[in-house]
């Protein structure tokens, strides 16, 4: 049996600089597992920065004051222990960052530039033009070339396998070799992205965000934290949902109505275009719903207009920001204001961390980074530049804490990873031999459709409730859905199918937690219950699953130094 | 009602064919939202790759119609203007094809590795306190590091169709001039050395690789530059190098190619002498005049003139 000592799985940020960590602890086999070639992570899809306190652009900045707009940002649900240690570690893992080859973007005095963005008290936002999700991918790709990390590309994770809560390996797909494979393996990181797609078109996210990891993680018993908070982010392009960068509303573009006006004096007087994501998708859509966009129903839209910008800085700061407006929605914004409205970004909740310093899950060997999991450090709102913080913080964490679990476990049942192998051969033959059933298209766009009108932007009790039905009613329908592929190589649609039940079962915890949490807090906005609610809210919730019934529970915030407070930009 | 036609070249593991795929033209659509339709609504064994749909995650390069292009990024009317309702889709080539459309990285992902494509930061670095670089320094590399790996460059290398064994991808040379010119990177030297024998001299000049870059790379200048630092650096005892400085000794002599003695300088006399045979070939055919003695070309002093400005300017 193929087996490693430490397996990755995910090659975006989190996932190789975990592998990078585990890597240099000797003597380890360490192995990085991907459905798709490394580059190709949703990691590459982040333009606009990476946070970190390094007083290049501001002096006056600090540690502290990160830790500060973090925790306001994330409306006080984030725990304020993980904050601290996140932010305290990001100027050194920036620096590294620059040290392993990341081309930033420089001031005059040669260090790396940094830049205004949401919700941020001080320009604090490291970036490599709009490129730095990109240039960091491929950076962490190069160091994991010349580590000799063992990549297995394009092979899949169908699921985690553990028993009496300890971890025993895994089972993959190799798409290539046409091969179902199972792996026995002491520790596995898994840092496979978020959930998005839950939401299909609506979503800034790559075709694969759809949260195989949590999913896996989840019926292997590992509980599910705060997954009612899903980012939508203000700027994506109205027909297509691709992201045009905060660096945009950064480096100073204006959002207009169908009156021409700078909306957001209304919402954020303060902060303006540079208000939390949570609050300038929120006041977009209030402009669309009261009849301030541009367009009706599912294509209404707002402007995002940077032409008081000039073409020289169009051109030098935002070159991909412009190129995407030009492809996709034919619109140059040297000229032309953009066609935008919220798109679903990211997923604030995710596997349940229980230990922030080793990024730790509840079964022994299991450890999770990046958008997958929920340590929690974003809570209900997490701010621009803080993801790719957060992985190279955190995918160091779980890299370290994952090779020093391994070096300490022996002896755990092999024989169960051979028997689900097994199962899913079986499985195989089962759904791609069944000559009935739904499409798993028809199914998937019929999700993503009460995703995104009932558990959207704006979400009511009596809207989720209808969306519980319907998603309970598609999980059902799953089971017997048709998979007509025999062919064992590369076989895409079978990948498709499993990804799809990887999105119905996260997104039934999203609308589980969502419904019960009544009150409005950052990202979570109801209708039926605007207010924040400390009293009965402040609190992470937890998701668990046995059998197939989901269980919710509750967990303190940790408090440390900020006492909640209302949030105003 | 007006429909589009994709002739897809499949590949199931075992068997080549093509199949043809037609569907409703839709207005402002692109290549990918085609191989998405077919997939989604006529025939779901259809296997490619595409991820990022927004031109930076190089998952879905394909050839259409012979030429590599993003299929997220290219837009349907365009080259349905072009080339009329019917298209010819195909995996991207100098790949293995793994199935239909989907081809295999892992040896161009050994093949980087081999070049060494990573940073290799000066001593007066630290991880812990990171590097300085001018921003005009980091404009110099800004260009190579978008490179995203979506392999159209090497799809349509002319140099790679005829023989991979002795050429490497045109973004590895890309990616190599990156680190030479990073200011951060102390290992310039040892980087042209390496690929001395890794087929610096080997590019055919087609330029396709620049024309077909979806990032606006030009592997092929960055190629040129990496040879120009080579025999700056004094390594002018290959062939490579031989021919390009007996190509501006024959420009300064005389203004034109001396063909017969740019052979000779090249590979030198003894493995001219051993070529003999292709110069009877070339003799019968009529291809060489043994008899003609090109002179200096009309306006030589001028060319001459601007060689040394050229000169100049390089200092």
């Amino acid at each position: 049996m193929l087996n490693f000592d430490v397996l990755v799985i995910g090659s975006g940020g989190a996932g190789m600089r975990a592998a990078l960590e585990a890597v240099r602890q000797e003597g380890l086999s360490v192995g990085l597992m991907t459905k798709m070639f490394p580059t190709r992570s949703a990691t590459g899809c982040a333009q606009g920065g990476i946070n970190g306190a390094l007083q290049n652009a501001d002096p006056a900045d600090s540690i502290e004051k990160h830790f500060f707009d973090t925790v306001k940002g994330s409306d006080y649900l984030g725990d304020q222990d993980a904050i601290e240690h996140f932010v305290s570690q990001m100027p050194d893992a920036i620096r590294e960052l620059d040290y392993f080859g990341v081309p930033f973007s420089r001031d005059g005095e040669g260090r790396i530039a940094q830049r205004n963005f949401g919700g941020a008290s001080s320009p604090r936002t490291c970036f490599s033009a709009d490129v730095t999700g990109h240039v960091i991918l491929h950076t962490l790709y190069e160091q994991c070339l010349k580590h000799g990390v063992k990549v297995l590309a394009e092979w899949y994770l169908l699921q985690v396998v553990a028993d009496q809560g300890k971890l025993c390996g895994i089972v993959a797909y190799d798409l290539k070799g046409g091969r179902i494979v199972p792996i026995a393996t002491k520790a596995i990181v898994i840092a496979t992205g978020g959930a998005g797609r839950i939401y299909w078109l609506r979503t800034t996210n790559p075709f694969t965000s759809t949260g195989d990891g949590i999913a896996a993680c989840f019926d292997a018993g590992i509980p599910l934290k705060d997954p009612e908070f899903v980012q939508f982010h203000p700027t994506g392009l109205a027909g297509t949902g691709i992201l045009m960068s905060e660096a945009s509303r950064g480096e100073g573009g204006y959002l207009l109505n169908n009156k021409g006006e700078r909306f957001m004096a209304r919402y954020a007087p303060e902060k303006m275009e540079l208000a939390t994501r949570d609050l300038v998708s929120q006041a977009i859509e209030t402009e669309i719903k009261e009849g301030r966009g541009f367009g009706e129903g599912l294509s209404a839209y707002v402007q995002l207009d940077l032409r008081h910008l000039g073409r020289e800085k169009i051109l030098e700061r935002l070159p991909q920001i412009r190129d995407l407006a030009i492809t996709f929605e034919q619109v140059d914004p040297i000229n032309e204001p953009i066609p935008i409205r919220p798109s679903c970004h990211y997923v604030m909740g995710g596997i349940d961390i229980i230990d922030y310093r080793t990024c730790a899950t509840a079964v022994e060997g299991v450890f999770a980074a990046g958008e997958a999991c929920c340590v929690s450090i974003h809570g209900a709102n997490r701010l621009g530049g803080n993801s790719l913080a957060d992985i190279v913080a955190f995918g160091k964490f779980a890299g370290k804490g994952a090779a020093d679990c391994a070096k300490q476990r022996h002896g755990f049942s092999e024989g169960l990873v051979g028997q689900a192998a097994r199962a899913w051969e079986e499985k195989f033959q089962a759904v791609t031999t069944r000559k009935t059933g739904a499409s798993v298209v028809s199914i998937r766009d019929r999700l993503a459709e009460i995703m995104w009108n009932n558990v959207g932007v704006f979400r009511t009790g009596a809207d989720m409730e209808e969306a519980l039905k319907v998603v309970d009613g598609l999980i059902k329908e799953y089971q017997t859905v048709m998979v007509p592929d025999q062919n064992k190589i590369y076989n895409t649609l079978f990948v498709n199918y499993i990804e799809l039940g990887s999105m119905l079962t996260v997104a039934k915890a999203v609308v589980l937690g969502a419904l019960n949490r009544k009150e409005s807090r950052g990202s979570h906005c109801r209708a039926d219950f605007p207010n924040r609610d400390d009293a009965q809210f402040l609190k992470h919730t937890i998701v668990s699953k046995q059998g197939s019934t989901y269980n919710i529970s509750y967990r303190p915030v940790v408090i440390t130094k900020y006492q909640p407070a209302e949030r105003k930009y | 009602m007006r429909k589009i036609t994709y002739k897809i070249e499949r590949f199931d593991g075992v068997n080549n064919f093509v199949q043809e795929y037609s569907f409703p033209y839709q207005p402002g659509k692109t290549i990918l939202w085609g191989l998405i339709t077919i997939k989604d609504s006529l025939d779901p064994t259809l296997a490619f790759t595409a991820a990022c749909r927004s031109a930076v995650c190089g998952a879905c390069a394909v050839r259409v119609n012979g030429q590599a292009v993003l299929a997220c990024e290219t837009p349907l009317d365009a080259i349905l203007e072009r080339f009329g309702d019917t298209l010819t889709i195909a995996p991207i080539q100098n790949f293995k094809v793994i199935r239909d459309l989907v081809v295999d990285w892992e040896p161009q992902a050994a093949r980087l590795a081999e070049a060494k494509t990573w940073l290799q930061p000066r001593d007066e670095f630290d991880a812990r306190k990171g590097c300085r670089q001018t921003a005009a320094d980091f404009k110099k590399i800004n260009t190579q590091a978008a490179c995203i790996l979506c392999g159209s460059c090497a799809s349509e290398c002319s140099k790679l169709s005829a023989n991979d064994q002795d050429f490497l991808e045109p973004f590895t040379y890309s990616k190599v001039w990156k680190f030479v010119a990073d200011t951060r990177d102390k290992s310039a030297a040892e980087r042209i050395q390496a690929i001395q024998d890794k087929g610096l001299w080997k590019c055919m000049h087609c330029a396709e690789c620049i024309t077909k870059c979806p990032k606006g790379l030009a592997p092929g200048e960055d190629i040129a530059r990496l040879r120009q630092l080579s025999i700056k650096m004094g390594y002018t005892g290959n062939p490579g190098a031989r021919h390009a400085l007996s190509f501006v000794k024959d420009i300064e002599d005389t203004g034109r190619l001396n063909e017969a003695k740019l052979q000779v300088r090249t590979i030198g006399l003894i493995s001219s002498i051993a070529k003999f045979p292709m110069a009877l070939r070339l003799l019968r055919r009529g291809k060489l005049n043994p008899f003609h003695f090109p002179g200096k070309v009309k306006g030589h002093e001028q060319i001459q003139a601007i060689l040394k400005a050229v000169r100049e300017s390089e200092k």
